[in-house]
């Protein structure tokens, strides 16, 4: 992209060569000033502001969906034709449906929008067809989901995905990806059929990210209602999620990352990699392998060992239970990471993503252009909006941590105090997630 | 070194030209010159030609694989509305190489086996080439390369891999030197990253500049990640003359810049390949300072004043502006110095497979000796970037090269090297390896 990922860096002077020119460590300056006083201020407020900070008004009520199965269905017979797109179609990866659809189109700009509009895989999710399929024919779950399984299914699945994303060779040959797709449709096809339904939403990686993602938009449906909070208003109402998810939250953050620091110049030079000449993503298999898995437990270990800072500083037990109650707080900076991380390629890959659509209308297709990577003040905007996200995701996260913190501990100060070590620990997230957006990258 | 106004350039073909021309009309041109009808009658086959085009679409060569596409795609679009090839339309089948060498070499396959292609054309990464070649040779595949490398030249590769539309580093360095000691001074300091890219401009051009009577006073070698170069400027000797640099990669504007902040306005000339700005606006900040400065040009990316028909008919096929930037977005500046290899290529396997009688993949060995056999490529609506002279026996074509003012934001040229003066001694004869 960039790529069809943001995988395509440029070997030529371009984006990078102006973001090198801009006054980054001012705006990094910046960025990490705000969160840090976003930690000092949610301190500050008077007690009752904090408790009421993630209310939600109500605006209107809301009938139930109608046609989410219609619209299911519909996609599952578009992924259907863009698979045999995939298998007979043209093989160049800004051409053909499949690579657009899956990369661009779902991953991109459907996971984007959900964080900002809620959830539109709902409607456009073809497993959700895929899960009702069994039903259909009278079939019945031949097996009962353990709850103890938990979401680790989905952990693996979503585990699966990523290694695609980021180790496969290939990510966006169509022909492969169509194999790859079929695969991993037939296997929630499988899941559906042992388990039902309730695969989707324990066992199948890419609808619960999706819908994780989805409960950190401003406006949601509850109780019958369209509710109208803070973003993340519905992650901070509901219970605690089970260590399973809990974990599945904290790598959403850590796969963001490490799928932005293995383009780096400075990763590169850890690996031995001449950044001006990287050979291919052939070369790096087994490193962006070992990455992949250990940015996982790395960022586990941090975070836990902040969480048990904070029990330590107001002298508290209950470990477990923090560790759980404040995982949803991170989803807010992996959100902010993609939209930070995907948005040079959507600006790139929305144009194949059109033409595609321009060519099915049978009309001519405009040239892809990357100019707005070769302008000084372009490049600017595009900086400052990645970093926006970035620090965004992180004041939000600080506000949802505070938040569970005060439901955890009762008390406003020592809701605070138990933060510090997590806030220490977002704060310099921020600088690593702002560095990365302003280092050279040269893969 | 003789100066040759661009504008000339048709109109100064040698007698010795002139008869190599002929000789070459005599095998590839019969079929060419036969009236369309006969052609297409003559046609076992109305069956499209498919050349697999392998195609940084993805990884670091992407903008470059976007306009390598563009131009092949106009020059098809020309060889078709001219009749196609032996009477038979010609289709391109792109595959995504991911500018990854495994992957290229699984392209070449899937083009043999597969999609059933004629030829293999494509592909600039020195690395991915030389990744690929091999498997080229092990396919019995024609693999017509784009990459300037000089490892096609240097015999590193096989009888199957040809690269016939666009100049090797190595000619392309050595002919810089009689304009760098004649023109810019004779004490010369290099500037170059740290690695094979910066080892083969080296290597190249420090013998050139002492036989042309010059001296290289320092090689100043540039660790790839170093994203600040104050502390290597203080290095330049004092007496330098012309500073030659090739840095590339995204911190080139940031090494301009410090160049500049470092000498002020009174700087020794300086002269560099345009590898380092290519796809890049020269009026983007930072670069003010190269004003007044030299570069290579492959190709003339500003339209030139005394530019010939042929040569605006090709960058109105592919799309450019005059200031060699898309026509639908001025700031997609495009990698001109580059690309038309892509144009020539088509072009010749267009002449070599019509020589060959090419009628299908049988014919593959017989459309390598026919293009082994070539010699001369008159500047034309075929060869818009100039006159040049393929050597079969190295599988290399050479070219003429231009040297570029930068003036006001945009390249002028003021110096073109023709051909003659950019060959070296032969490194290998292909025609004597077997099929």
């Amino acid at each position: 992209m960039a790529v069809n990922l943001p995988e395509a860096a440029l070997a030529h002077a371009s984006e990078g060569a102006f973001v090198l020119l801009l006054p980054t460590d001012a705006y990094i300056a910046g960025g990490v000033a705000s969160v840090a006083l976003t930690v000092l201020l949610i301190a500050l407020v008077p007690e009752a502001r904090a408790h009421g900070m993630f209310g939600a008004r109500r605006i209107a009520s809301a009938g139930r969906w109608r046609g989410q199965m219609v619209t299911s269905a519909l996609s599952a017979v578009l992924l259907l034709w863009a698979v045999s797109q995939g298998l007979a179609g043209t093989q160049d990866p800004v051409r053909n449906p499949l690579p657009l659809l899956v990369w661009s189109g779902m991953w991109l700009f459907l996971l984007s929008g959900q964080g900002v509009l809620g959830d539109l895989w709902g409607w456009l999710s073809p497993f959700r067809m895929t899960a009702a399929l069994p039903g259909l024919f009278g079939l019945r779950p031949l097996l009962r989901y353990r709850p103890r399984w938990g979401y680790w299914p989905a952990l693996l699945g979503y585990l699966a995905f990523a290694g695609v994303l980021m180790v496969h060779i290939a990510p966006t040959d169509p022909d492969r990806l169509a194999v790859m797709v079929l695969g991993y449709w037939g296997w929630t096809l499988a899941g559906c059929l042992l388990f039902g339904p309730r695969w989707l939403l324990r066992g199948e990686g890419l609808t619960l990210l999706m819908r994780l993602f989805a409960r950190l938009a401003p406006l949601r449906r509850q109780g019958g209602a369209w509710r109208l909070g803070l973003p993340g208003w519905e992650l901070e109402r509901r219970a605690a999620p089970a260590l399973s998810l809990a974990v599945f939250m904290l790598l959403t953050l850590a796969l963001g990352s490490f799928d932005g620091l293995n383009e780096t110049f400075a990763w590169l030079g850890w690996i031995g990699m001449n950044p001006l000449e990287f050979t291919g993503r052939s070369a790096v298999v087994g490193q962006n392998l070992a990455g992949l898995l250990l940015a996982g437990p790395l960022l586990v270990a941090v975070y836990g060992l902040s969480i048990k800072a904070g029990l330590v500083l107001i002298d508290a037990g209950g470990f477990r239970q923090s560790f759980r109650a404040l995982a949803p707080a991170i989803l807010p900076i992996a959100f902010g990471y993609h939209i930070a991380h995907y948005l040079p390629a959507a600006l790139v890959e929305g144009q194949s993503l059109w033409n595609l659509l321009r060519t099915l209308l049978g009309l001519p297709e405009i040239p892809v252009t990357t100019g707005f990577f070769n302008r000084q003040a372009s490049v600017r905007v595009i900086w400052l909006s990645q970093a926006g996200a970035v620090v965004l995701g992180h004041v939000l996260a600080i506000l949802m941590s505070h938040a569970a913190a005060i439901r955890l501990h009762a008390s406003h100060r020592r809701a605070a105090l138990s933060q510090a070590p997590l806030a220490l620990f977002m704060v310099l997230y921020t600088l690593f997630g702002l560095w990365l957006l302003a280092s050279p990258r040269g893969a | 070194m003789t100066e040759i106004p661009s504008k000339t350039k048709t109109g100064l073909i040698s007698p010795t030209r002139r008869g190599a021309l002929k000789t070459l009309a005599a095998g590839a041109g019969a079929a060419a010159t036969m009236p369309l009808w006969a052609r297409y009658t003559s046609a076992q086959s109305a069956a499209p030609i498919k050349i697999g085009f392998g195609k940084h679409a993805t990884g670091i060569g992407a903008a470059y694989g976007r306009w390598y596409e563009r131009t092949s795609v106009a020059a098809l679009a020309k060889i078709n509305a001219e009749g196609g090839i032996n009477g038979r339309p010609v289709e391109l089948v792109t595959e995504d190489d991911g500018t990854d060498p495994r992957r290229a070499a699984e392209v070449l396959e899937k083009f043999a086996n597969q999609s059933d292609c004629d030829v293999a054309f494509g592909t600039l990464f020195s690395h991915v080439v030389v990744g690929a070649a091999p498997r080229a040779g092990e396919l019995k595949l024609p693999y017509f390369v784009v990459s300037e490398g000089h490892h096609v030249a240097s015999g590193m590769l096989n009888r199957w891999t040809l690269q016939p539309g666009i100049t090797d580093v190595k000619s392309q360095i050595s002919a810089m030197a009689p304009f760098l000691t004649g023109t810019l001074g004779k004490k010369v300091t290099m500037i170059y990253p740290d690695y094979a890219f910066g080892y083969d401009h080296r290597d190249n051009l420090a013998p050139a500049i002492e036989a042309a009577g010059g001296e290289v006073v320092a090689k100043i070698a540039i660790p790839p990640t170093e994203t600040s170069f104050t502390k290597y400027f203080p290095q330049i000797p004092r007496d330098t003359d012309v500073i030659y640099h090739v840095m590339i990669g995204p911190a080139v504007l940031t090494f301009v810049k410090e160049m500049g902040e470092f000498f002020g306005p009174s700087r020794p000339e300086i002269f560099g390949f345009i590898d380092s700005l290519e796809a890049t606006d020269l009026t983007s900040p930072g670069l003010e300072f190269l004003d007044g400065t030299y570069f290579w040009e492959g190709n003339p990316r500003y339209l030139q004043a005394d530019a010939p028909d042929y040569v605006k008919a090709y960058r109105d096929a592919v799309g450019l502006d005059e200031n060699g930037a898309s026509v639908s977005d001025p700031s997609d500046v495009s990698t001109s110095a580059h690309m038309f290899g892509c144009w020539e290529t088509l072009h010749i396997i267009k002449a070599g497979m019509e020589a060959a009688g090419y009628q299908s993949t049988a014919d593959r060995q017989k459309l390598v000796e026919a293009v082994e056999v070539m010699s001369m490529m008159e500047a034309g609506p075929a060869h818009p970037q100039g006159t040049k002279m393929f050597n079969g026996k190295t599988h290399q074509v050479f070219g003429p090269q231009y040297i570029s003012k930068v003036e006001g934001g945009k390249l002028s040229v003021v110096k073109t090297v023709p051909y003659e003066e950019t060959i070296y001694p032969d490194e290998v004869d292909y025609t004597s390896m077997s099929f």
